[in-house]
C-alpha cells in the first residue's frame, strides 16, 4: 500500500474533517485519537496487513509515521 | 432426551444513564458517534442499594410469575457481583425466592462467557439426571465497579439480569458445546483490589480521585485482539462438533460487547448479516446477560421462532469463552 493511501485510509477512519494530516501529525494532539479510534485502528491493521497491533505498542504512537513504523515500513511504498 | 430452553425473562433497573447525559460530562465525548460506531444510546444502572442478587431475584420473579416453582430443582447464578464473599448469593437467593430445600444452588463466576457456560452446566445436570427443572440467573452491577471518571467504561457496560429455566425434555434442544479458557488474558479485564490476592492494598500514588486498581479496568485493544484471534476459531470448531454448518444454522447471537467488534466479527467469519443480531442500543454491555436478552428480544420480535437453531457464541473476561446450539 502507498504511504499516502494509507494517511487517507486512516483520516477516514478516524473521520478526520478538519485541519491537516500527514504523516508528521502527532495522533495525541487530535480529540478524534480516543478509545475507539485505537479500536478502529487495530481492526484495520488486522484487516489490512494482518498485523495485530497490542495496548502496549498504542502506548508509543505518536505520529501517524510512528503508527506506520509499528505496522512495518517494509508494507508500505 | 436431553435438555430444552423453556422460558427467558430479564429484568433491567430503572435508571436510565443516556449517551446526552455522558456528553455533558466529558468534553471531546460525542453522543451521536458513540451510538454510530459502539451501538449503545443508553444503558440501565443498578440502585445505589441495588445489588446483583436484588436484580437476580427481579428478574426470577418475573418468569416464575407463571411457573409452578416447586418444579424447580436447581438454581444456578452467574454474577462477578456476589453480595458477599461467602455465603453463596444463590443460597440466599433459595430463600428470597420460597423455593423448597431440596434444591441445589450455587454461584459461579464468569462474564460474558457465562450464559454460554450456564447452559453446559444446566445440560450437564439434567442429562445425568441431578436435576430436571433448572433457574440459570444471570446478574451483573458492573458499573459498581466502574470510577465515575472513567468515561470509556460508563459508556459500554450496563447492569441487568436474565432468568432461564431449562427442562429435561424428550427431544433435545442444547447440542454440543466448544469451550475455551485463556488465562495469560486475566490482566485485560479486572478488578485488581478487592479480592483476597489485593484485598486493602492501596499504593502510595493510588489517588481515589481518579480511576484506580479498586475500580475495573478494560484492556480494548488486547481484548480485541484476543477476540479477532479466538473466535472465528470457536465459530468453526461448534458448527464441525454439531455436525452443521452456518447455511444450515437459522440464527447468530453473539455476546453483545460492542457494534464494531461484533459488524468486525460478522464479517471476518463471513455470516450473512440478516441472521446476525446486533443490538445493544437501549442496555449496553450487560456482561453474561448479554446472549439471554438477545433471545428473548429475538422472540418477542419474532426474528427467530420455535424450532430454529441458533448459534451462541459467549467471549471475554478471563478470559473464558464457548459455544454451543439450541434449538428454541
Amino acid at each position: 500500500m502507498k504511504a499516502t493511501e494509507f494517511v487517507e485510509l486512516l483520516k477516514n477512519t478516524l473521520e478526520i474533517n478538519a485541519g491537516n494530516f500527514s504523516e508528521e501529525t502527532n495522533l495525541k494532539d487530535r480529540k478524534e485519537y480516543d478509545s475507539m479510534a485505537v479500536l478502529s485502528i487495530t481492526a484495520l491493521t488486522d484487516r489490512k496487513f494482518g498485523v495485530k497491533l497490542t495496548g502496549d505498542q498504542f502506548k508509543n504512537v505518536t505520529t501517524v509515521r510512528s503508527l506506520m513504523n509499528l505496522i512495518g515500513t517494509e508494507k508500505f511504498s | 432426551m436431553g435438555s430444552k430452553i423453556k422460558k427467558i425473562e430479564y429484568y433491567l433497573p430503572k435508571n436510565v444513564l443516556t449517551n446526552s447525559a455522558l456528553e455533558k460530562e466529558y468534553k471531546n465525548w460525542d453522543a451521536e458517534k458513540i451510538e454510530r460506531k459502539v451501538g449503545i444510546r443508553e444503558r440501565r444502572i443498578a440502585g445505589e442499594n441495588e445489588t446483583a442478587l436484588d436484580m437476580a431475584f427481579k428478574s426470577a420473579q418475573k418468569i416464575l410469575a407463571d411457573y409452578d416453582k416447586s418444579k424447580i430443582d436447581f438454581l444456578l447464578l452467574c454474577t462477578q457481583s456476589p453480595d458477599y464473599y461467602l455465603p453463596t448469593s444463590a443460597c440466599i437467593l433459595q430463600e428470597m425466592l420460597g423455593l423448597g430445600t431440596s434444591v441445589g444452588a450455587f454461584d459461579f463466576n464468569l462474564g460474558c462467557s457465562g450464559y454460554v457456560y450456564g447452559l453446559a452446566i444446566a445440560n450437564g445436570l439434567i442429562c445425568s439426571n441431578i436435576a430436571e427443572n433448572i433457574l440459570l440467573i444471570t446478574s451483573e452491577t458492573y458499573s459498581k465497579y466502574i470510577h465515575p471518571l472513567d468515561c470509556g467504561n460508563r459508556t459500554i457496560f450496563g447492569d441487568g439480569a436474565t432468568s432461564t429455566i431449562i427442562e429435561k425434555n424428550d427431544q433435545n434442544g442444547i447440542f454440543e458445546f466448544v469451550l475455551g479458557t485463556d488465562g495469560r488474558g486475566y490482566k485485560n479485564l479486572i478488578v485488581p483490589n478487592g479480592g483476597l490476592r489485593n484485598r486493602f492494598k492501596k499504593q502510595d500514588t493510588m489517588d481515589n480521585n481518579t480511576p484506580n486498581d479498586d475500580n475495573l479496568y478494560m484492556n480494548g485493544p488486547e481484548i480485541f485482539n484476543f477476540t479477532i484471534e479466538a473466535v472465528p476459531n470457536l465459530v468453526e470448531k461448534a458448527l464441525s462438533k454439531n455436525k452443521t454448518t452456518m447455511a444450515d444454522v437459522n440464527f447468530v447471537i453473539f455476546h453483545q460487547a460492542n457494534k464494531y467488534m461484533l459488524e468486525y466479527l460478522r464479517d471476518k467469519i463471513n455470516i450473512p448479516k440478516e441472521k446476525f443480531y446486533i443490538n445493544l442500543v437501549q442496555t449496553g454491555n450487560t456482561v453474561s446477560s448479554t446472549i439471554p436478552i438477545a433471545l428473548k428480544q429475538c422472540l418477542d420480535n419474532k426474528m427467530i421462532k420455535i424450532g430454529d437453531k441458533i448459534l451462541l457464541v459467549g467471549f471475554g473476561v478471563g478470559y473464558s469463552y464457548g459455544a454451543t446450539i439450541i434449538q428454541i
